[in-house]
């Protein structure tokens, strides 16, 4: 097996600090000849010389000696406690994670009990039995903080074991032991190292704390505390005294910190990244006059967009063009890394900031001002419409409403966003939409919390909510894949109706990755493949006679489009074969060659352009008029 | 399909399962029950699809038959032996016949093993395959499901989510099993991708005439794959028969509605529209445990559990009415 | 919600008995007579009849069970009995000192809070800025210097050389606030920088995390203002993290009193503890560290209910 664990860069200089650090004070007598505890009087406060490189303390000792060999009790201490509470509180979590019952009661209380006592004070309570020493330090500091150990090895070897891959092994017969040792350990390894660098630096700090109060390691024998102690009387006289050990003490806990930080960034990536609110302003590279078609609520045209410094920026989309109609349900159809997202997400002038808009126009009808270009309109500008011209629903109706507030605060709070009027009024409003979208008892519901509705509920709040301000274009981002089958079917007829008989003049873009649903709800569908739309028309034309060979291969993989085949029967699906290429990984040409059953040499050498076959169906492809329907 | 064996391969009788809720009473844990009176059997070469909506304990039969978790009571005979009361060492035994595929291809490989070793794990657990002949089974496993052979010495985050679907099968198969849980196998794939794993699955099953129990949400991918069909509501058995006719002549109405809820390319069926809201498995309604949202309640559905009926047409229903669809 | 306050009540109750329990075993564990151990250790000598009078003092010649019953019951009259070096009620001692420490830590968490907050949002906010940078640094330096450092470097820069505030003592407030507050400002600033710190880099942490969670996206595609977005759907769900890592760490803010009483020489507990452990007088260090213990669970307890109220879901679990 290949064990090779290859460090991470930002894992290097830490390292080396680290190292150097607990190596130094070890390598004392190589750097010094002098013994720490020999006292020469007539020389007490002696400044730095070529002798004694930090000077002489008050008792005329070697401060260099004395700060490696305090340095030596102090690291000791530290981690001979700090491993002693590691070993012995994994194997306690790991113990209650796998026998659980009273194990487990006493693993997770344990450390509930331990952090009750404020660590210094009971090193306090030892001392005052035991006396002060470094032995009885080591003791305390295992027994303070082995529980902490046990607490997170349980509870990551619960989180590990609740893994499919560890099922997977329990499945197989593999050996309980085998399992433990081979999978969940190092499955937990990285948790546990950073409560290891943690618990060094705490250690130390309370060693050096006790030993300041004159309560830790017992003198002749020097310790950083005791060097601060010492020299605090004699600081307006000598302050040099007093910041060598300071510096020493600071600068090693700041190292394990420091190395204990960039070890949780390798081991836990997160950052900044995810932040839904940080958004990428809209631009405008049209030199047209931002004008619509007359039955148009919104257009998209030329769109690009693209992420990664600018030298070496990956297309993720590129030629976009759509044009939304009121009283019209356009679908956006294709798979994960399409680009249909990205699309809808743009028209809110919602993308993420490491996605940046670098071609294209995007336009909006407004409810007062007539046709808007959101490149050219400010922050503010976009904050008034949003949720008042054109309003969204995403994906995840569990996470999509804020679980601290009550559903009828989300929802009076997006009325009197754009609607100023009395609190009453917009309660009303507010629960007359719920229960146009169907919410029983809406009333009690006003006053209820998310976490206590079901996901198709949710789905209904929200789309109660995208409503309230009447937008003339409302984003259903692929609004029932949560969902189960029964409740999509119901969510699916609630946009139906609503669009019929509430929202006069809405158009729909409804985004979805299943033709069965966008073949009930749309009108037109646009399918798109690797950031490109390659067909565009008519639901009924498009998904009868599909022109592009990836759609007619979509159609083709769906078990829904063939009830005639049955496996046992030896028939197959007309699965496509390969995986969409990642952005930065196109092909040239066509981006679908490869997996095409129809491409040929020239599909290689330039981007088709997306063509009409009719009036109202186009097709990005080649070879579009040889495609004969089946 | 049955096969020349007359015995069932795997039967599940009585099956009982509860777990303990988040929430809690001041002493005590609630208890939810997710699977009740659960019957079942799949026989050699045979597909058998669950089907269900969340909640309805579909996942829970497929660990409950493997026993990655143990059950309340009831019985699961598999090949002849009682999987919950063998002992263990019998157990690790058979876990060489019986497999299973998880959905989340992503949670279901250990980030830090290659290929090789997650392989491997497999045919060292049971001694298979060991010293020279190791290589060539890798590699052969490596084709059988249709990936290349010098992704052995990668890592997990180097595959798409397809192939890492397709590793997740290899390592089922590597012990040449019997039998397999396919758990949501193709659930978390894009459309073109799934139909890739379904006509793989479906493939091995005509080669090896392994038996499958197939669980999944989506009705025409189950209909595709599986020889019959079963169907599940808070965890009761809802209706049992043979694939096409469960899909095109519902007789149950939980099936019959699930069956036209369903998005169709073809022409749509006519809804059947359920009235209510789903009722929570900590509070089950009486009798029927469907009839809270049934079109085709009557009162009796109240009062008593209805039981799983042999039908004339071979198939098995829970309903009482047979004057309805 | 009732059930919930029970329930979160009565397990403050237990945890409070546990801690008494363990507190009373510790002497019960140790091998050998604990009152030969307290009169001996540090190298004394002493005597059968000191040894037996202390036994006597300390009811350490009764049976266990007795000891037990009758150690909960004075706790629970809050009678902690004789200091056994000078023989002061203990009660009192500590009821006079305790106001001091308490101010102490007051004055610190507010001035934690009141810095680590808004920075740390505002680092979250700018993440990758110079702001951010620069804070996070200074901060990553905060939480490694031990606060007895910063007393003495206060207390050299401070006091020393600018010769602008005492470097230490007390002055009671009613005798004169100017100098009670004066005093105040060294150890209050000592004590907080630690847990400004954690305040800062939690503050931070969590509302890097909310930023991430699709309701942010939700309530800005509402058209919410930003800055409504920031206050109601970014800070509100980021405070409950926060409050209760500000709650586990009161354990070690009650610890770096003691240091920091030390250093300023400030007349609270923790001087009481110092000399106490000094003089291995035992009684005394035992009441002190149930009193501290005790502040700790009530503290969490109401950290709790306060987070209950941020997050109605936490009443389910």
């Amino acid at each position: 097996m290949n064990m090779s664990l290859p460090i991470p860069k930002r894992m290097v200089f830490p390292s080396i600090l680290l190292i150097l650090l607990i190596v130094t004070p070890f390598a004392a007598p190589l750097i010094t000849g002098d013994d720490p505890t020999a006292m020469a009087i007539p020389q007490r406060f002696a400044a730095p010389s070529f002798e004694h490189w930090l000077g002489q303390d008050e008792f005329g000792r070697d401060r260099l000696a004395r700060i490696l060999y305090g340095g030596q009790v102090s690291l000791t201490v530290a981690f001979v406690a700090t491993t002693i509470a590691a070993v012995v509180g994994t194997l306690f979590g790991l113990i209650g994670a796998y026998f659980r019952g009273p194990f487990e009661f006493f693993t997770t209380r344990l450390a509930d009990v331990v952090v009750c006592f404020p660590p210094i004070l009971l090193a306090l309570l030892v001392v005052t039995l035991f006396g002060p020493g470094a032995v009885t330090l080591i003791a305390v500091l295992s027994v303070l903080y082995f529980p902490a150990f046990a607490r997170i090895a349980f509870a990551e070897a619960l989180r590990v074991s609740a893994l499919d891959f560890v099922e997977a092994s329990r499945a197989l017969g593999t050996p309980s032991r085998r399992i433990v040792l081979r999978t969940v350990l190092p499955n937990i390894a990285g948790p546990l190292s950073i409560q290891y660098s943690l618990t060094a630096a705490a250690a130390i700090t309370i060693e050096s704390g006790l030993s300041f109060l004159g309560l830790g390691v017992v003198p002749p024998a020097p310790s950083w505390g005791q060097m601060i102690r010492g020299a605090r009387a004699f600081m307006n006289q000598e302050p040099l005294g007093i910041l060598i050990p300071c510096i020493a003490l600071t600068l090693t806990i700041y190292i394990i910190n420091f190395f204990c930080d960039r070890l949780r960034d390798a081991l836990d990536p997160k950052g900044a990244q995810g932040a839904k609110d940080a958004i990428s302003q809209p631009v405008t590279t049209s030199q047209k006059a931002p004008d619509l078609p007359s039955d148009a609520v919104a257009s998209v045209r030329d769109l690009r967009l693209v992420t990664g410094p600018a030298s070496q920026s990956v297309d993720l989309i590129a030629d976009v063009s759509l044009t939304l109609r009121a009283n019209e349900c356009t679908a956006l159809v294709g798979e994960s890394g399409s680009g249909k997202s990205l699309t809808s997400l743009a028209l809110m002038g919602l993308l993420p900031d490491v996605i940046r808009q670098e071609n294209g126009q995007l336009l909006l009808r407004s409810k007062s001002d007539g046709v808007v270009d959101l490149g050219k309109t400010t922050a503010q500008g976009l904050e008034k419409l949003r949720g008042n011209d054109i309003a969204m629903i995403f994906q995840e109706p569990m996470t999509s409403l804020n679980p601290v507030h009550k559903i009828g605060f989300q929802m009076v709070e997006a009325i009197l966003a754009h609607r100023p009027m009395p609190k009453d009024q917009a309660r009303n409003e507010a629960i007359e939409l719920l229960e146009l979208v169907g919410i029983n008892e809406a009333a009690r519901r006003f006053d209820g919390y998310p976490h206590e509705l079901s996901g198709g509920m949710r789905q209904r709040v929200m789309i109660a909510m995208a409503l309230s301000c009447q937008p003339k274009l409302l984003i259903a981002d692929e609004p029932t894949t949560a969902l189960d089958v029964t409740i999509q079917a119901e969510v699916i007829e609630l946009l139906q109706r609503l669009q019929r008989e509430y929202a006069d003049g809405l158009g729909l873009l409804f985004i979805s990755h299943n033709l069965g649903i966008v073949s009930e709800i749309a009108d037109r569908v646009v399918v798109m493949y690797s950031g490109k739309i390659v067909e565009e028309g008519p639901t009924d034309v498009v998904l009868n006679a599909p022109k592009h060979p990836y759609t007619r291969a979509l159609m083709g993989s769906m078990p829904a489009a063939h009830t005639d085949l049955h496996s046992s029967r030896n028939d197959r699906l007309a699965a496509i074969s390969g995986t969409p290429p990642l952005p930065m990984a196109r092909p040239s040409g066509c981006a679908f060659r490869d997996r095409c059953p129809m491409a040929i040499a020239a599909c290689a050498e330039h981007i088709p352009s997306l063509d009409n076959v009719s009036d109202v169906h186009s097709v990005r492809c080649i070879r579009a008029d040889e495609v004969v329907t089946a | 399909m049955t096969g020349l064996n007359p015995q069932p391969l795997l039967q599940v009788k009585g099956l009982n399962k509860s777990f303990p809720t988040g929430k809690q009473g001041i002493f005590r844990r609630q208890m939810m029950q997710v699977l009740r009176d659960v019957e079942l059997y799949v026989n050699h070469g045979e597909v058998l699809g669950l089907v269900g909506e969340s909640g309805s304990g579909k996942s829970t039969i497929g660990k409950a038959v493997l026993r990655l978790l143990d059950i309340d009571s009831g019985s699961v005979t598999f090949d002849g032996h009682d999987i919950h009361t063998i002992d263990r060492e019998t157990l690790r035994g058979l876990r060489k016949d019986m497999q299973i595929i998880f959905q989340d291809p992503y949670a279901s490989l250990d980030p830090r093993k290659t290929i090789h070793a997650v392989l491997s794990e497999a045919l060292d657990t049971h001694q298979l395959h060991t010293g020279n002949a190791r290589q060539p089974r890798l590699l052969e496993l490596m084709n059988m499901v249709g990936l290349d052979p010098s992704f052995l010495s990668r890592k997990p985050h180097e595959f798409s989510g397809g192939q890492r679907q397709r590793i997740g099968i290899a390592r089922a198969l590597a012990v040449e099993p019997k039998f397999i849980v396919a758990d949501e196998a193709v659930s978390a794939l894009d459309v073109s991708i799934q139909a890739q794993i379904l006509n793989l699955l479906a493939d091995l099953r005509a080669k090896t005439g392994i038996s499958i129990l197939f669980i999944s949400h989506d009705l025409s991918v189950v209909r595709f794959i599986s020889d019959r069909v079963m169907v599940l509501y808070l965890g009761r058995v809802m209706e049992v028969g043979p694939a096409d006719e469960i899909h095109f002549a519902p007789k149950h109405p939980y099936t019959a509605a699930l069956v036209s809820a369903e998005p169709s390319l073809g022409e749509q069926r006519e809804r059947i529209h359920l009235t209510g809201e789903i009722a929570s498995p900590l509070n089950p309604p009486s009798g029927c445990v469907f009839r809270t949202r049934c079109p085709f309640a009557l009162d009796e559905c109240a009062a008593i559990v209805p039981e799983l009926r042999d039908m004339p047409d071979g198939r098995q229903k829970a309903c009482i009415r047979d004057d309805i669809l | 919600m009732t059930a919930f306050l029970l329930r979160r009540s009565l397990a403050a109750l237990v945890m409070l008995l546990v801690v008494g329990t363990i507190i009373f075993s510790l002497l019960i564990i140790v091998p050998g007579d604990p009152a030969e151990l307290l009169l001996t250790t540090g190298g004394g000598t002493t005597t059968p009849e000191a040894v037996a009078a202390l036994r006597e003092t300390m009811g350490l010649d009764q049976p266990v069970l007795i000891q037990y019953l009758q150690f909960l019951g004075d706790t629970l009259r809050l009678n902690f009995g004789t200091s056994i070096i000078d023989g002061t009620e203990i009660s009192q001692a500590i009821g006079l000192r305790l106001p001091r420490t308490l101010e102490l830590i007051a004055a610190a968490a507010i001035l934690a809070l009141a810095i680590g907050i808004p920075s740390g949002t505002y680092a979250a906010l700018r993440a990758g800025s110079a702001f951010d940078v620069i804070t996070s640094g200074i901060m990553a330096l905060l939480t490694s210097v031990p606060v007895f450092v910063v007393g003495t470097l206060f207390i050299y820069v401070f006091a020393q050389i600018l010769k602008i505030l005492p470097a230490g003592g007390y002055t009671a407030l009613s005798d004169d606030p100017a100098a009670h507050f004066r005093a105040l400002i060294l150890p209050a600033v000592s004590v907080s920088l630690n847990l400004m710190a954690i305040v800062f880099r939690m503050t931070r942490a969590s509302v890097l995390e909310m930023r991430s969670h699709d309701w942010v996206r939700t309530a800005t595609a509402k058209g919410l203002r930003r800055k409504l977005v920031i206050r109601r759907h970014i800070l509100r769900n980021a405070m409950g993290p926060v409050i209760t890592v500000v709650g586990l760490q009161l354990g070690i803010l009650l610890g770096s009193t003691v240091l920091v009483e030390f250093v300023y020489n400030w007349p609270g507990l923790s001087g009481l503890l110092v000399t106490a452990v000094e003089q291995r007088d035992y009684p005394t260090v035992r009441a002190i560290i149930l009193t501290v213990a005790a502040i700790f669970i009530v503290i969490n307890l109401a950290i709790d209910i306060l987070y209950s109220v941020l997050d109605p879901r936490i009443r389910l679990k």
